[in-house]
Formats: C-alpha cells, sequence, structure tokens
C-alpha cells in the first residue's frame, strides 16, 4: 500500500518539473510564434516513433545512461561525485591516445585496450578526491568539482601540444585508428556501444540489488552510524564507490570516443557536457536504475530532437536547451522541498503571525 | 535548551519571560528576548580578535555627517565592549586573536557575546566539559558576579559538584521529564542522585540464584584509557572480569565514561592504552564484525542509530552485523532467499509483530525493534553479550521480555555486560555492580549485598570503606 503510493510520489515527482519546464518552454514558443504542438509533436516524433529516429536517440543515450549510473550510485551513498564530467573527459581522452597511437593492432585487442585505458583513467582521477574524502575528511564536492576545471585545462594543453593533430585546421588531436572505431550495426546510427552498456547496466543492477558490495553501500547512504556499529569500513566503501562512478564515467568517455567523435576536440562532450546531463537524469530517474534507462533515453531524444526542430519549424535548436535548463532548475526545487523542511518553517512563521494578528 | 533558544520549536506548550508568552524562531528571536546561550561547542572565529568575536553580527558602523557608513569603526567598538567588560568585572584583552587563547577564555568571550547583546537569561550547556579544574572555579566565580549583577543563570551539567556549589535550585530531569525540582540547600549530592537514576519503579525480575563466583573469567579488561578528540582522557585504567553466567552491571551518572567504554568494548572507538581479553584472545581495537564474529553480541544504546536502519527492510537489517557469514553472503552476493527464511524464523521466534513482513524497521514499534536487535544478537548464541541501555524508552512488557532474554542467556553460561543508567535495572537484573565515575571505576559492590543509597553515593563520586577500591 504505502510503497505503492510512495513509487507514485516518484513519478510526479518527476514528471511535474518536466511538465514545468516545457510549459514554459511552449510560452517561449508561442512568442517567437510558432506552435508549441507541432513543434514538441515533431521533435518526440522523430526521435522516439520512427525507428531509425529512436536507434539514434538510443545511440546517444548509451553514455548518458553511463553517467546518469554513476552519479546515481554515489548519491545512494551519500557521496555527491560531481565530477563525472571530468572523469569521462580523462577517460575519452586517454582512450584516444591508445586509438591513435597504435595501428594495425587486431581490432578486438585495440578496442579492449582502449575500453580499459578509459576505465583505468576515470578511476584514477576519482581516487583523488575518493582519498581526500575517505581519509582526510575533505568534502568531496568541492575536490570533485574543482577537479573538472583541472581535468579540461590538462587536456586542452595536452591536445594543443604534444598531442595536437598538425594536419587539422582546428584544435584536436589525430583520428583513432580504424581498429578501434566501432562499426554502425546494420545502417543504423547504433554501434557496439549500446550493447556494452546495457551489459554494464545489468551488472550494476546485480551488484546494487544483489550483492554485498550493494548491501553495505545502502547502509552507509542510508544511516552511517548503524553501518560502522555493523562493522562496515566506512573509508574503503567510499574509495571502491568513487572507482566505480569513476570506471562508469571513463567507460563512457571512451565508448562516447570510439563511437561517434574519433578524435578529442575541445568540445568533446558538449556543453552542458555529458557528465552534467547524467546529473540531471539521476535526479530525473530518481536515483533508480529502470528510472535512469527511460530518463537517459528521454533525455538523448530532447537532445537529438532538437536538430529536427531546426530543420522542420522556425524554432531554434536552442529552445532545447531552454528546456534542459528549466528542468533542471525544477528538479532543484523539488529537491529542496523534499529533503529541508524551507516551507515548513516559512509556514510556521506565517500561521504564528497571524495567530499574533488576530490576537491583536 | 534548544527550544528556549529558538533552535527548535516546541510541539505543544509555551514559553514564558516575564509573563509574557514568546514564540521563538531563530536564535535571533531569543537574543532580542533576552535569552543568550553558551554552546557546549564554541562557535567562535578563530582568527578574529576577540573584540571582533563579540561585535559579530551587531558591527558598530563609523557614522558620518551623511550618515553610517559601511566600515568598522574599530574604535569605538574596542572602547564600547571594554564598558561592558569592565561593569561585569570579566577580564579579557580584547585585542586578541582567538585562536591565541586558553579555552577558558574562550568561553569568557562565549559569555561576553552574550552579555554585549544585554541579554538577562543566560543558558550555559555543561559549560565545564572541556575545563581544567583551576578553570572551573574560575568560571564559577565569574557566573557568581553575574548573578549578584541580576542576571538569571540557566547551568545544565551532569557534574553534581559542581551544580551543587554554583546553584540556587536544581531541576532534575530524566527522560525528557522533569522528576525534582528542588533547592540546593535542601538537598544533597546523594539525593540527586538517587532521583536521577529513578527509585519510583521496582520491577521484580525471577532470577534463579546461579552461584557463578568460582566461573572462569570469559571477559577481561586491562587498564584500559582512552582520550576523546580534544585529547582529554575520558576513561582511565578500566579493569574489568566477567566471569562465565554473570552478569556485571555498570552503573554511573550519565556522561561518565560509559559511552566512551561501550565504544571500546563494541569496536567503534580505539583505546589508547590497555587490553581487552576475551575467551583467551586479545581482541583489543578489533572491527565490529570480527567482534561478533569471535562471539559476542551488542546491543548499542540508540535503537535508531547504531541498531537499526529505519529506511532499510526488516530482513536486511536483521542480517546487520552478521552480513558476512556464509549463511547469508556467499563469494560477494547476498543470498536473499536464506536471508528472508532467517527472517521468516525468528519474526515467529521472537514474537515479534510486524504489518508487512518485506517492510521497512521503520514501521515497527519501539518493543518490536527492540525485539528485532534481541533476535539478531541472539541467534548466533553469543557467549558474552554487551547490553548498553537495552530497555531504554521501552513499555513494561517489553522490558520483561529483554530482561527475561538476558537472563536465559546468563543461564546458559554466557557472560553479560550491562551498562545502564537506570538504577532499578542494574540492581534487579545483575550479580556484581561496578560503578563509573568520571571516566573510572570507582567501585564494585556485590549486587546482592548492597542498597541504592550505597551505590548512589558513589555515583556521586564519595567512596568509602565498604566497596573494595580500585
Amino acid at each position: 500500500m504505502r510503497k505503492g503510493k510512495m513509487f507514485l510520489l516518484d513519478i510526479l515527482n518527476s514528471l511535474l518539473p518536466l511538465l514545468s519546464a516545457f510549459g514554459i518552454g511552449a510560452i517561449i514558443i508561442i512568442l517567437i510564434g510558432e506552435n508549441p504542438l507541432t513543434t514538441y509533436n515533431i521533435m518526440f516524433g522523430k526521435t522516439l516513433f520512427e525507428w531509425n529516429g529512436f536507434l539514434k536517440t538510443l545511440h546517444f543515450a548509451s553514455p548518458l545512461i553511463l553517467t546518469g549510473l554513476a552519479i546515481a550510485i554515489t548519491f545512494k551513498a551519500s557521496i555527491f561525485n560531481m565530477g563525472v564530467e571530468g572523469q569521462l573527459l580523462v577517460g575519452g581522452f586517454f582512450a584516444c591516445v591508445i586509438g591513435f597511437c597504435f595501428e594495425g593492432l587486431n581490432p578486438v585487442v585495440h578496442v579492449i585496450l582502449g575500453l580499459l585505458t578509459g576505465i583505468t583513467c576515470g578511476m584514477i582521477f576519482a581516487l583523488i578526491p575518493a582519498i581526500l574524502k575517505a581519509y582526510f575528511k575533505v568534502n568531496e564536492i568541492v575536490v570533485t568539482l574543482m577537479l573538472n576545471y583541472a581535468a579540461i585545462e590538462i587536456l586542452r594543453i595536452l591536445t594543443q601540444t604534444i598531442y595536437r593533430d598538425i594536419g587539422s585546421g582546428y584544435v584536436s588531436t589525430p583520428t583513432v585508428a580504424g581498429s578501434v572505431m566501432f562499426n554502425r550495426i546494420g545502417g543504423t546510427r547504433l554501434t557496439l556501444f549500446f550493447p556494452i552498456t546495457i551489459i554494464v547496466f545489468v551488472i550494476m543492477y546485480i551488484v546494487f540489488k544483489k550483492s554485498r558490495l550493494g548491501y553495505e553501500v545502502t547502509a552507509v547512504g542510508k544511516n552511517p552510524e548503524f553501518a560502522e556499529a555493523s562493522g562496515m569500513n566506512i573509508k574503503r566503501k567510499i574509495i571502491y564507490i568513487m572507482l566505480i562512478s569513476g570506471a562508469l564515467s571513463g567507460l563512457a568517455g571512451a565508448g562516447y570516443m570510439f563511437s561517434e567523435k574519433f578524435k578529442y576536440t575541445l568540445d568533446f562532450s558538449g556543453n552542458p557536457g555529458l557528465g552534467w546531463d547524467g546529473m540531471l537524469i539521476a535526479l530525473l530517474g530518481r536515483c533508480s536504475p529502470i528510472g535512469i534507462i527511460i530518463a537517459a533515453i528521454f533525455y538523448s531524444s530532447l537532445k537529438t530532437g532538437g536538430d529536427s526542430i531546426n530543420i522542420f519549424t522556425n524554432v531554434p535548436k536552442e529552445i532545447v536547451s531552454v528546456i534542459q535548463g528549466l528542468t533542471i532548475l525544477f528538479l532543484s526545487i523539488r529537491f529542496i522541498n523534499q529533503n529541508t523542511k524551507l516551507f515548513g518553517n516559512i509556514m510556521a512563521r506565517f500561521d504564528s503571525k497571524k495567530k499574533k494578528n488576530e490576537e491583536v | 535548551m534548544n527550544m528556549l533558544y529558538g533552535l527548535s520549536r516546541p510541539t505543544s506548550g509555551k514559553i514564558f519571560i516575564r509573563e509574557k508568552e514568546v514564540d521563538f524562531f531563530t536564535p535571533l528571536d531569543a537574543i532580542n528576548a533576552g535569552i543568550g546561550m553558551v554552546h557546549q561547542h564554541f562557535k567562535l572565529v578563530p582568527s578574529l580578535t576577540i573584540c571582533e568575536n563579540i561585535l559579530l553580527g551587531v558591527e558598530i558602523m563609523y557614522e558620518g555627517k551623511l550618515g553610517k557608513l559601511p566600515f568598522i569603526d574599530s574604535k569605538k567598538a574596542y572602547e564600547k565592549v571594554q564598558k561592558v567588560s569592565d561593569k561585569f568585572k570579566i577580564d579579557l584583552n580584547l585585542k586578541d586573536k582567538v585562536r591565541d587563547i586558553s579555552i577558558g577564555l574562550k568561553q569568557r568571550v562565549e559569555i561576553m557575546k552574550m552579555l554585549y547583546r544585554n541579554v538577562n537569561i543566560l543558558i550555559l550547556d555543561e559549560p565545564t566539559a572541556v575545563l581544567t579544574p583551576q578553570e572551573v572555579d574560575d568560571l564559577i566565580i565569574d557566573l557568581k558576579e553575574l548573578k549578584d549583577k541580576g542576571k538569571t543563570i540557566i547551568f545544565i551539567s551532569h557534574k553534581l559538584s559542581e551544580v551543587m556549589e554554583v546553584s540556587d535550585s536544581i531541576i532534575i530531569i530524566r527522560r525528557g521529564r522533569v522528576i525534582g525540582d528542588v533547592k540546593t540547600r535542601d538537598i544533597t549530592e546523594q539525593e540527586i542522585a538517587q532521583i536521577m537514576v529513578g527509585r519510583d519503579v521496582v520491577l521484580r525480575v525471577n532470577k534463579d540464584e546461579i552461584g557463578c563466583s568460582n566461573n572462569d573469567v570469559i571477559y577481561k579488561l586491562e587498564n584500559i584509557s582512552t582520550k576523546n578528540m580534544l585529547g582529554k582522557e575520558v576513561l582511565s585504567d578500566i579493569n574489568i572480569e566477567v566471569k562465565k553466567g554473570e552478569i556485571l552491571g555498570i552503573a554511573g551518572v550519565e556522561g561518565n565514561g560509559q559511552n566512551e567504554l561501550v565504544m571500546i568494548l563494541t569496536g567503534l572507538m580505539i583505546s589508547t592504552k590497555g587490553k581487552i581479553i576475551f575467551n583467551s584472545k586479545n581482541i583489543t581495537n578489533w572491527w565490529p564484525t570480527d567482534i561478533r564474529e569471535a562471539g559476542i553480541g551488542i546491543i548499542h544504546e540508540d535503537r535508531y542509530a547504531q541498531c537499526l536502519c529505519r529506511d532499510m527492510t526488516i530482513s536486511e537489517n536483521i542480517i546487520a552485523g552478521y552480513h558476512r557469514n556464509p549463511d547469508v553472503s556467499k563469494h560477494g552476493m547476498m543470498r536473499y532467499g536464506e536471508i528472508v527464511k532467517k527472517r521468516d524464523r525468528l519474526v515467529k521466534e521472537y514474537d515479534i509483530r510486524i504489518a508487512n513482513p518485506d517492510g521497512n524497521v521503520s514501521q515497527l514499534s519501539g518493543g518490536n525493534a527492540q525485539k528485532l536487535i534481541i533476535a539478531r544478537e541472539f541467534d548466533p548464541n553469543p557467549k558474552l553479550l554487551i547490553a548498553y541501555q537495552p530497555t531504554h524508552g521501552l513499555d513494561v512488557g517489553s522490558i520483561e521480555f529483554v530482561h527475561n532474554k538476558i537472563l536465559e542467556l546468563r543461564k546458559q553460561g554466557a557472560g553479560v555486560v550491562m551498562v545502564s543508567s537506570d538504577l532499578t535495572e542494574i540492581m534487579s537484573l545483575s550479580d556484581r555492580i561496578a560503578v563509573m565515575y568520571n571516566g573510572r571505576i570507582i567501585g564494585e559492590v556485590d549486587a546482592h549485598k548492597t542498597n541504592t543509597a550505597e551505590i548512589g553515593m558513589l555515583m556521586a563520586g564519595i567512596t568509602n570503606k565498604r566497596s573494595n577500591q580500585i
């Protein structure tokens, strides 16, 4: 009974911000002089209800599912890894380096090597805040957040100097070798990356629902005191969680590199980056695995749908960014309402003032 | 006290100041109404001077001809603070930085902060907890001075001697209720100690007298000492022995080191000195899981903090602490099928009443939650039980259940260490009673030959010849 109610509330909490964002988006579209319904219809029709468009959406959803998971699992342990973006960039970049440094390798070996490099680099990059948090009690939010900028700048320097492709007209690394490029499956946009993502997703699902690590992480997240008294090593759990999160981010970067970008440019992850999108997806999906898949596909359709809007209507593509921003805004309002008594306090204050006035 | 200071709000009832009803939302409201609080942990900025700390939030600005300027008039501020400090005869060098001064001085700064805001009622929460004896004396002199100047002081403390020395009237609170309201000159320390631990309810337990004095020692503490985060020694040279089939009660007024002792016994705190020996194995500073695996059952004080996790299911809670045992987890995977079976078995065996077996612990009543803990800790047949306030906040029926289970365990030959501030419980269950005072075991008495008066005396820190002093 109660569980069902909670479930409904969860869905409502995810849907309301979305609807509000689309509502305000509609007002803007009307102001531009277009019909919002047709615009939204084109956006979702092309990306969700057309077979090829849907596969394209799935293709772009792959890195989003991974980054969404990477953030959701840290939320589960009440740790906040804001550095998914940086970990993704580092993972993608070094996967790319492996990709163009070796030529003529066996494709299977090369792909595995590239992906493993991406994963390892993401993990190493996540290890820094993990150790600081576990052993020196440094706030992980600040460290992970700031390390993103460190990553962006270091990678920029590497791209501009050592790994610069001289032949290219803009700042970028050389293109990866053909042996690591994921081929499109049967003429669609889908590549090997999507099945890999789904396999990783299933593994993570089992780890978090069935394994001892999942059990202990849940306990650490829900009640650290209880976890400690039950003999769980909280410090070690923090490190594990951050490593897993970093690995997922690194894999997202490497996969995105081999399936879509093929070379590192300064706008590799787009704007806002895939890591930030992942955070939105984790929130939208209420950190539940199924929710994340749905949110990632929906979000990807929003992103790819922007192009269709551009082609078929007068509405600029940027409307998608507006809707994204509004969604984050409304989601955070929900978040505040849920976790703090902000509204409760305001209401109480208001009530007592009213009472006083009545007495007077 | 947090309610008085506007940090939390009462769910019912009203607060009156000088026969006027008040309603606080923030500490600022409280200060404006004339209430100031000095917290146990100081809230000062180390890099600012004393004067700046006192004025924080009520800075004095330059007043030019055109009105106030957004700069601090430090000279005027200094003079103003100095005036207040002279008035109340509190010695402070206002230009010192707070990070350079001693803890005792920091406390004076806190008090000054409140005086500057012209409060009439001063609340001090455990003001002596961090002070040295000399600083305590100075504080008491200061407080008496303030009293003479017409300020009202509320002094919250565990330490009876200080309360006796500083106060005019005493209110004794136990478990969220006022249980005593007396004039200081009409009462002695022992009487307060007795009121604090309660003698109103007398519980009858059917205790079989089984001689255990000749049994082997199963659990032994040798010179256990530890320091808290501030580096103050909170436990010194604790020596305890527990024999098989014996219940050792540890009594004492709350805050005399019982918390730290239990944390060391259960692996949540590191001892700086000494050894813990269980079954002739040295288990000092082991992890909680290892301690449980060795055969020690643990019941913590706070049911919903350390013992259970409200937001996890009953089956997840019933394996906590034992979740590494092969019967519930194998190769890193939880065997949820087995866990559910175990839950169903224990729920039946210990008669835990639950509405939804798959639901969270938050649905359980206090008594049933405690039964769940008992079921978890008693099921592996521990050879020793560490129980800290095992009946805290329970109804009479559940108390009886817990007591009977503990006695059953004793009958099976297990040793029990029971730490409780409820003297009735200690007296009715234990075979031997050790009393803690100020981080030490101040005395040990035979439970059958003692009375509340003797224990009350020990709890107040007064020893006589009848108890074997250590």
